[in-house]
């Protein structure tokens, strides 16, 4: 049995990025790894340290010696944060199957055999969700609030971003391409990549219970990545509708303006040189004229390199006879019954 | 293989079949070697499962099936990608094209064109919601772009593989295809052909999408312009902030003028100047830029002009 794993690929690999705070990294070990031996599952463990947390490799290392498993300790040369962290672990990632974990207690690792069953029923991404919430209210109205606003913006309806629980497919992870704040958002962003993405429920921990209050350029730089992703999937070839749009906006608003105050000065003699307004319409015209300008940079940008740009993925090639590196894919269930069902459109 | 034929799907359940024994005769009366690629375009219904029953029993055609929904262009980029003839042929998969075409297309293209587009000179289809919003447009991209073409929106076309494999596709391009390959040195033309009325299913387009074809025509239209000429048309686009500046300049010292002396001068005017001139600025370093942009990306006028059959031998 000892030397199952050496052979070939482990069943799964699970990637726990070690960036911010963490909990007791061997219990978080222990209690996973023996869900999956109740699984009967062989297994690789990597954790990525960002490297102002390089206080928890040596624990790392006690696991690793004690461990019948492989365990992968990765210190990244920086303070590079999840995203990387996450390109990391997948990158080195033997097993088809992958699953991420908070380097912290969020969920009770029950949830492990469903969410990988999901994947066999043929889901290629399943996102975990902590529920029943058992925490404050307060921790709720921000997760609330977040996932408000993200619905509003992507139309997507899912409920917990911030698990860091979710297990998905070798080649989904590979597709992703994360950086900055993106690793928030990698069901949304697989689910634009057209991914079939799940969500299930999964028993929140006790300990994930603590009243959580963030400072405000946490919760500025949340409001950016939300723009961000909104952005990059709703506009990703188009940049000109976004800014254009806005730009033309700015700029009739401050046309406007400035008609009426000259208006106004033509038909009621108002002195045009006292009018503090009339600065206001132009500095909007102006600021209309900068932002579409760097709309139309973001359309020679994708122009000038159009030729290898590739929009589309391809899920099967069917021909006779089936060639065998063409393999079909198994059909992914409808993404309705999970309440889902606003995929995002192409733009 | 001399001819590849393209046929985007969605949601296509009731066509398919009755389109693939449509295909397969009249391009049986071809004389030549072909091929059928089917792309589905993320269909939700059956559409899939017929095509596994067609490729299963022909194996003159292919099938491939995206992983979601992602619009016409993709779907169209996908097969020139993967297509093996020659000739290009791409039609609709709601039946409204008539297969009885390829003949007509494809000896106008061997009269050395690169693309032959259709014309539907016989459209049939809703007056109000489809056909006078298409005149208008099409009158609209003739006009910026220069290439009047009758029917922008026809999908039946043929094209010569090596230089639509070359067109940069991407967002909804397909609707200025023609013109955008005309504009990089590609020959076109354009012929009168056969529309059917639909027979399954409903339309995937509307009204709504109106402004979307306007704000693309204009972004087209810029960006044929800026890619070729950069920093000139920004510097075009700055003219009028110059001429503000002056005019903002010239009022400052009007009123400087007008102000007797231990009065309070109004700081509007300088202000505005300031202003303007900030933007005249902005927009001619902007310009400056894109020079770099275009510089490092892939596009030259003329990419995908190659000669004509009849010219390029010796």
């Amino acid at each position: 049995m000892r030397t199952r794993w050496s052979r070939g690929e482990p069943d799964v690999s699970v990637v726990i990025p070690v960036v911010e705070r963490h909990g007791d990294l061997a219990q978080l070990y222990g209690e996973f790894a023996a869900e999956l031996a109740r699984l009967g599952l062989t297994a690789e463990f990597i954790f990525v340290v960002d490297e102002h947390l390089r206080g928890a490799v040596p624990a790392l290392r006690e696991i690793q010696a004690l461990a019948e498993q492989p365990i992968d300790v990765v210190l990244l040369g920086g303070p590079f944060g999840e995203s990387a962290a996450l390109t990391t672990g997948f990158n080195r990632a033997r097993a088809e199957r992958i699953v991420t974990l908070a380097s912290y207690f969020q969920v009770e690792p029950v949830g492990l055999g469903a969410a990988l069953q999901a994947l066999d029923e043929g889901a290629d991404l399943v996102a975990g969700r902590r529920h029943p919430r058992i925490d404050s209210p307060f921790n709720r109205l921000q997760t609330r609030l977040f996932h408000g606003i993200v619905h509003q913006l992507t139309h997507t309806g899912f409920h917990d971003l911030s698990c860091g629980f979710k297990v998905m497919r070798r080649r989904v992870a590979r597709e992703l391409s994360l950086y900055g704040g993106l690793h928030r958002f990698i069901p949304l962003l697989a689910l634009h990549r057209g991914f079939a993405v799940r969500e299930i429920p999964l028993p929140q921990r006790r300990e994930d219970c603590a009243t959580r209050y963030f400072g405000t350029p946490t919760y500025v730089g949340r409001l950016l990545d939300i723009l961000n992703v909104f952005f990059l999937t709703r506009f990703p070839r188009t940049p000109l509708r976004f800014f254009g749009l806005l730009g033309a906006g700015l700029f009739s608003l401050g046309f406007a303006i400035d008609l009426v105050a000259v208006l106004e000065k033509v038909f009621f003699a108002t002195g045009l040189s006292d009018r503090a307004v009339l600065l206001l319409g132009v500095l909007l015209m102006v600021l209309g004229v900068q932002t579409l300008s760097l709309g139309l940079i973001g359309e020679i940008i994708i122009f000038t390199h159009a030729r290898h740009v590739r929009d589309y993925r391809i899920a099967e090639v069917i021909r006779n006879p089936p060639r065998p590196d063409l393999a079909p894919v198994p059909q992914a269930p409808g993404l309705d019954d999970t309440g889902m069902g606003g995929a995002l459109q192409a733009s | 293989m001399d001819v590849t034929i393209v046929v985007p799907l969605y949601n296509e359940e009731e066509s398919v079949e009755v389109l693939y024994r449509e295909v397969c005769a009249a391009a049986g009366r071809l004389e030549r070697s072909w091929e059928l690629l089917l792309v589905d375009d993320g269909s939700t219904d059956g559409t899939a499962g017929k095509l596994r029953e067609i490729c299963a029993l022909d194996p003159r055609v292919r099938a491939l099936r995206f992983r979601r929904n992602y619009g016409q262009t993709a779907a169209l980029q996908a097969g020139f990608d993967h297509a093996e003839g020659k000739i290009v042929i791409t039609l609709d998969g709601d039946l409204q094209n008539d297969p009885g075409d390829f003949g007509l297309l494809l000896d106008t293209l061997d009269q050395g064109y690169d693309v032959v587009s259709g014309w539907r000179r016989d459209r049939k289809d809703r007056l109000l919601s489809r056909r006078v919003p298409s005149v208008a447009a099409n009158w609209l991209i003739g006009a910026l772009t220069g290439v009047r073409i009758h029917d922008n929106g026809c999908t039946l076309k043929a094209y010569r593989a090596e230089v639509v494999k070359r067109a940069r596709l991407y967002a909804e391009m397909h609707r200025f295809l023609t013109p955008m390959m005309s504009l990089s040195g590609s020959r076109w033309h354009e012929v009168a052909v056969n529309h059917r009325p639909r027979r399954f299913g409903r339309s995937k387009y509307g009204i709504s999408r109106i402004w979307k074809v306007f704000l693309d025509l204009l972004t087209v239209k810029m960006l044929l312009g800026f890619t070729l000429r950069p920093a000139k048309w920004f510097a075009a686009l700055a003219v009028p902030f110059l001429i503000g500046t002056l005019l903002a300049f010239a009022a400052s010292v009007y009123i400087d003028l007008a102000v007797a002396p231990g009065h309070r001068y109004p700081l509007v005017f300088p202000a505005i100047t300031l202003l303007f001139a900030f933007a005249f600025t902005h927009l001619l370093i902007v310009g400056l830029f894109s020079e770099l942009v275009v510089r490092l990306g892939d596009f030259r006028p003329g990419e995908t002009a190659i000669p004509s059959p009849s010219e390029g031998r010796p």
